[in-house]
């Protein structure tokens, strides 16, 4: 069983079929790519996960229980769930470390010190230990996304969702995020990527999921969707870097 | 119910009275309204010279005025300046109070857009020849007046709720009227509660004009 | 003129007893009008729907009525149908409920400035919509508040003497009972504008420490 499955998923925003039946498995430490043209519903895809977002139809299983159902305890379910955003959206009020305390003792009702040592940590594994007395106001963009993600990670997330992680980085911060993803990835961190930056989509995964006018039209490798998938769309969506 | 009527009675035989005092209101409010702009772009203008004691002077002024009751100022020149031989009516009391006060907050605002302006604007002017004062008549005063517009018809509002203080000083005003009325049968409540009415109807009145005036001098792709 | 038959030292005890009930009434009324401006803007970002037009018209009506208006209506008006005010609440539910509409409208403001990504993210980690707010929107809210907020407290500072009329012995009258006894009104009036002066740069002084204890780098307005 997968951990998280995704059934027949429709969004409607008003007449506006956002995503028309969506089928999606994500098993655990698997490392998931999804792509395709903006407005292809990927965004929204990622927010129906967590019911950030409520799907018009169709269900959503995470460890074999429906989340789709109304009755569902949405906010523990969050808990489960880390969410990293485009604009990393960090409290800026707050620094560093208690950006990462936070959650951990309001929501998981962690002490004080207990919540620190683990945010410490976090920190640490992503580098950020230096870090932590400063304010999001004073941190580069590729800082303040590897901080967003040590929040994320501290509550100890089943599955990581990424929304276009480094679209709003320069390039080379937007490798350092890669490299971030990837040693997450070896230590079975299970992750979902949303985005359209192709040269991440190569540094992180093998396998990408593709999604046009809110359907899953293909899921394979970069390189076998690029040259040899018999759609000539998404060929040359693949095929857009070499030409560049 | 007998209270109700003896009111409406009260109310319609003091109406000419009350009126009057409306026109007093009015009255105070458009001259200061007016006078206080004018001091408040002098001020204003005195506040740019490079002159030294003469920002200096005027900084101060500005914080003066600001950080002291209008009412303390009222109080001086109608009570105190008397014993010093010199009696003022209370409608001139009320003129030079509220003129004084008006303009520094009047001043206050237009510095704070001139710091919002691009100043590299100004700098295009000077090198091309204008002079200090072509430069902050034809293009600092029109813009910083432009973008003062919500603030100042705030203070044309506040001047016609702060015109009720003038009453204090023996001048009056509708509000000092709206006193007699309910001083007359008793009945403060309805009498107070009208004049509340009242002001509340003239201020609308002046928030429409505001938004019309915002609309028409907004300066296009400025924030 | 003949010589005050007051002593300087009189004076400046007289004045010094204005001043506790000058600062009594501002801090009454402007706690006041926090209080109501919090918890209005509150209930305005939280939605509870039918509440909405109740505070838009608390505000606009208590904007639109001079402070002394209302003052009358709660002291004088409210006894003629038999509701007796004391001076210090009638102080409270006028100046400090006009106060309590401005600062519900600068709280509004304030909260609209909020980074609504950061909403959205407390909310996708699982926060309850009120910790959404007691934990994010709250403390940046009150910083972005600020400048309104010592604005209308020296608002409230400046219109306090009003509470002279409904027989409260602040600095104001103490003032006008001095100006009379001394026969040196222009001097004890320009007294009392330092005064008033004094607190009001005090009190700008006291917010800036403020201001600098809990300033963040890189939380400015947009």
């Amino acid at each position: 069983m997968a951990l998280i499955e995704v059934r027949k998923l429709v969004k409607k925003f008003g007449e506006q079929t956002v995503l028309n039946g969506i089928n999606l498995d994500v098993s655990e430490g698997d490392m998931k790519v999804v792509m395709g043209p903006s407005g292809c519903g990927k965004s929204t895809l990622l927010r129906c996960l967590n019911r950030l977002e409520d799907s018009t139809s169709g269900s959503i299983y995470f460890r074999g229980e429906e989340i789709t159902r109304p009755d569902v305890d949405v906010r523990a379910l969050r808990q489960h769930i880390g969410f990293v955003f485009q604009q990393f959206a960090l409290y800026r009020h707050l620094n560093v470390l208690d950006n990462v305390t936070l959650g951990l003792i309001k929501l998981k009702g962690m002490s004080r010190a207990e919540a620190k040592r683990k945010a410490l940590f976090e920190l640490a594994r992503l580098d950020m230990l230096s870090s932590a007395d400063k304010f999001p106001g004073q941190l580069s963009g590729g800082q303040k996304q590897r901080v967003a993600l040590a929040r994320a990670l501290a509550m100890d997330p089943a599955v990581v969702l990424f929304d276009e992680p480094t679209s709003a980085l320069d390039p080379v911060m937007s490798r350092e995020v890669a490299e971030l993803m990837n040693r997450l990835h070896q230590e079975k961190v299970t992750m979902l990527c949303v985005t359209h930056d192709l040269q991440l989509a190569r540094q992180i995964s093998d396998k990408v999921v593709f999604l046009d006018k809110g359907v899953v039209c293909a899921e394979d490798s970069i390189d076998q969707l690029s040259r040899h998938h018999p759609d000539q769309k998404i060929r040359a969506f693949f095929g857009q870097e070499s030409n560049s | 119910m007998n209270g109700w009527l003896a009111f409406q009675g009260d109310l319609i035989e003091q109406m000419p009275l009350i009126l009057a005092g409306l026109m007093q209101t009015l009255t105070l409010t458009v001259i200061v309204s007016i006078s206080g702009l004018l001091l408040g772009i002098a001020v204003f203008y005195g506040s740019l010279s490079h002159n030294t004691l003469l920002s200096r002077f005027i900084r101060g002024y500005t914080a003066f005025f600001i950080g002291m009751p209008l009412i303390v100022l009222l109080f001086l020149m109608y009570y105190g300046l008397p014993q010093w031989g010199v009696k003022l009516s209370p409608f001139s009391v009320a003129i030079i109070g509220f003129t004084l006060n008006v303009a520094a907050y009047n001043s206050a605002y237009l510095t704070s857009a001139y710091n919002g302006l691009d100043h590299a604007e100004l700098e295009a002017a000077r090198a091309q020849g204008f002079s200090s004062q072509q430069i902050f008549k034809l293009i600092t005063l029109p813009q910083v007046l432009r973008l003062s517009v919500p603030a100042l018809t705030n203070q044309v509002i506040g001047n016609l709720k702060d015109s009720s203080v003038a009453f204090l000083i023996q001048y009056t005003e509708f509000f000092a009227r709206a006193q007699e009325l309910a001083a007359t049968n008793f009945q403060f409540f309805k009498a107070y509660m009208l004049a509340a009415l009242v002001y509340l109807a003239l201020v609308s009145l002046i928030v429409l004009a505001a938004r019309w005036l915002e609309r028409r001098y907004a300066i296009v792709g400025f924030n | 003129m003949q010589s005050s038959q007051v002593s300087f030292i009189e004076i400046v005890a007289q004045l010094g007893q204005g001043l506790i009930y000058t600062l009594l009434v501002t801090l009454v009324c402007s706690a006041t009008g926090m209080l109501v401006g919090l918890v209005t803007a509150c209930m305005r970002r939280l939605g509870v729907a039918w509440i909405q037009p109740l505070i838009s018209a608390y505000t606009y009506i208590f904007r639109g009525v001079p402070v002394l208006v209302l003052l009358f209506i709660v002291y004088f008006g409210l006894p003629s149908i038999g509701i007796k005010v004391p001076p210090l609440l009638a102080m409270a539910l006028s100046l400090g409920l006009i106060s309590g509409a401005y600062l519900s409208e600068v709280f509004r403001g304030a909260l609209s400035s909020v980074d609504s990504a950061e909403i959205i993210a407390a909310e996708a980690m699982g926060m309850t919509r009120l910790q959404v707010f007691r934990f994010i929107e709250l403390p940046q809210m009150l910083r972005f508040a600020l400048p309104g907020m010592v604005n209308e407290f020296t608002t409230v500072l400046k219109y306090s003497p009003f509470a002279y009329t409904v027989g409260i012995p602040e600095i104001t009258k103490q003032a006008m009972t001095l100006s009379a006894t001394t026969l040196r009104g222009v001097e004890i009036y320009l007294a009392v504008g330092v005064l008033y002066f004094s607190i009001f740069r005090i009190l700008l002084w006291a917010v800036q420490l403020i201001e600098l204890r809990y300033r963040i780098p890189g939380l400015v307005l947009k």
